[in-house]
């Protein structure tokens, strides 16, 4: 009798968490929360300037390869930092991703979102005081440069998300944030930019399973295109995005 | 891996040297005596392999130690073409230097025939003071013979640590034949890739220089595409074509790195 009411306890327990843990997660990659992603357009810009997408097959084409770029070069960062939470890690994480972004442009927006993400974190889920003694520690001088694939990661793994859900979410704000900048870049209308953000989730499922779960020694970019079409977007005479 | 080759440059009588030179198969070094200007100090070491390019399954692996003020120029002798791949080997090179003067690393681009597979690693160990100059680019395959990105895998990384283990700069590229979207898909026309990184204090002026010149050819070829995205694009219409050379430099810490894509293998840079 008492056994069942235990067992029964602890599945409630454990329903309730599942509950309020998918609160949060939906929040964190709802766009609605103020990362400032809307400001980035993954050198989409730049490649419309530089005339490489020229339609929306284009665009899908473009998308898609950036999403494998971000498995192949930023999921290792999630995962790890997802794991592993904590402060040193973090620290060294933030470190090699620094060195790993040679392209300046790309390395800051990362900055940028990656800040942007860890102040907005610390204030939301303040159930989690590790982030804002994380941050504060981490604030001024050159102790951390902010970078956004390991706060994501730091975020979601103290959220309580495990590596896996972790890294298919930083695949699909990637992923939210490409359709927004091409909406607004009219590249497609936002009816058209839903359909075949479904369409592309399919893709991005796969390359999540053949790019997830790697180490950060093994990072790698697999697209150097869209790397120096990022690095162009300093040279656009009119842009609407930063990157 | 076992090593193939060491490489030691020394400062002997006020002059840069090879002081140790060893290599074994498949590699070899040729130290010429007389290749720069004779008022100029500096040492060229030449890297063959033999047969004229990596077959399957060899492995290079080599170690470069440059003295303190010392100026080297490390290039080869033709571009390193990679042969195709029997049974999935892969051929690689491993370049280990330890610098605190000047080293310029020049090779002919790297040139991968139909299926073969490719990857080499340079690790870069430099101080505060250290001058590097490393070129490092490939071609889409042999052109002539209709090969363009034919090749199964290409793997290229360069590291740099500065005072033994912070890194710098880590830079791995990875082009695998097996992936989502072809290479060719991924390449867009364009036939060689080349990145150019610039660090130390040696080389300001050609930083600021690459700098701006970047800066200048690239504002020329970007705009938007005339009439409108959503138009029919005419592929004969300038507007509509992309530009045959695509650049961008960017400032990384104290050096400057320098990426771009060309859609003829003919060029120069």
């Amino acid at each position: 009798m008492e056994s069942k009411k235990e067992i029964d306890g602890a599945k409630e327990g454990t329903a309730s968490m599942t509950s309020s843990l998918q609160w949060s997660q939906w929040q964190l990659i709802d766009s609605i929360l103020p990362t400032g992603g809307f400001a980035h357009s993954f050198g989409i810009e730049a490649a419309i300037q530089a005339r490489v997408i020229l339609n929306p097959e284009d665009f899908q084409t473009y998308v898609i390869h950036v999403l494998e770029n971000t498995g192949s070069l930023l999921l290792p960062y999630v995962c790890s930092a997802a794991m592993c939470p904590d402060l040193d890690n973090w620290r060294k994480l933030d470190r090699m991703l620094d060195a790993t972004l040679t392209n300046e442009v790309s390395r800051k927006a990362s900055v940028s979102q990656g800040s942007a993400l860890m102040r907005v974190a610390a204030a939301v889920f303040t159930e989690i005081p590790s982030l804002k003694t994380m941050r504060e520690m981490s604030l001024g001088s050159d102790m951390a440069a902010f970078h956004h694939a390991p706060v994501f990661g730091i975020v979601c793994g103290l959220l309580g998300m495990d590596s896996e859900t972790s890294q298919r979410a930083y695949m699909f704000i990637t992923l939210r944030d490409a359709f927004s900048a091409a909406t607004r870049l009219n590249l497609v209308g936002p009816l058209g930019a839903a359909v075949l953000q479904h369409q592309v989730s399919i893709a991005a499922e796969t390359m999540l399973k053949r790019w997830m779960n790697r180490e950060v020694e093994d990072a790698c970019q697999t697209a150097p295109l869209l790397d120096t079409l990022q690095g162009c977007h300093g040279y656009l005479f009119s842009r609407l995005f930063s990157s | 891996m076992e090593r193939t080759g060491k490489v030691v440059v020394e400062k002997v009588g006020g002059k840069s040297t090879v002081t140790r030179c060893f290599s074994k198969y498949p590699l070899k070094f040729i130290v010429p005596s007389k290749v720069g200007p004779c008022k100029i100090d500096s040492v060229w070491i030449y890297s063959l392999t033999y047969g004229g390019g990596i077959v399957s399954g060899d492995s290079i692996s080599c170690e470069f130690e440059i003295g303190d003020g010392c100026t080297t120029v490390f290039t080869t002798q033709a571009s390193t073409k990679v042969y195709k791949s029997v049974g999935s080997k892969c051929s690689a090179q491993f370049l280990e230097f330890g610098s605190n003067a000047l080293l310029a690393i020049l090779p002919d681009p790297v040139t991968c025939f139909s299926t073969a597979r490719y990857s080499q690693k340079q690790v870069f160990r430099v101080l505060l003071d250290s001058n590097l100059v490393i070129v490092d680019w490939f071609t889409s395959g042999r052109h002539e013979s209709g090969e363009k990105w034919d090749f199964d895998l290409y793997k290229s990384t360069n590291n740099i640590f500065l005072n033994d283990n912070q890194p710098l700069f880590l830079d791995t590229v990875l082009l695998e034949q097996q992936s989502i979207s072809p290479i060719n898909e991924r390449m867009r026309d364009y036939q060689v890739i080349a990145m150019i990184i610039l660090l130390g204090p040696k080389l300001k002026h050609i930083q600021s220089e690459v700098q701006e010149n970047v800066k200048r050819m690239m504002s020329e070829q970007l705009h938007m595409p005339f009439s409108g995205i959503n138009g029919r694009a005419q592929s004969n219409s300038r507007h509509f074509t992309k530009p045959p050379f695509l650049a961008s430099c960017s400032v990384f810490g104290p050096k400057v790195f320098f990426s771009c894509f060309h859609d003829t293998i003919d060029m120069v840079i």
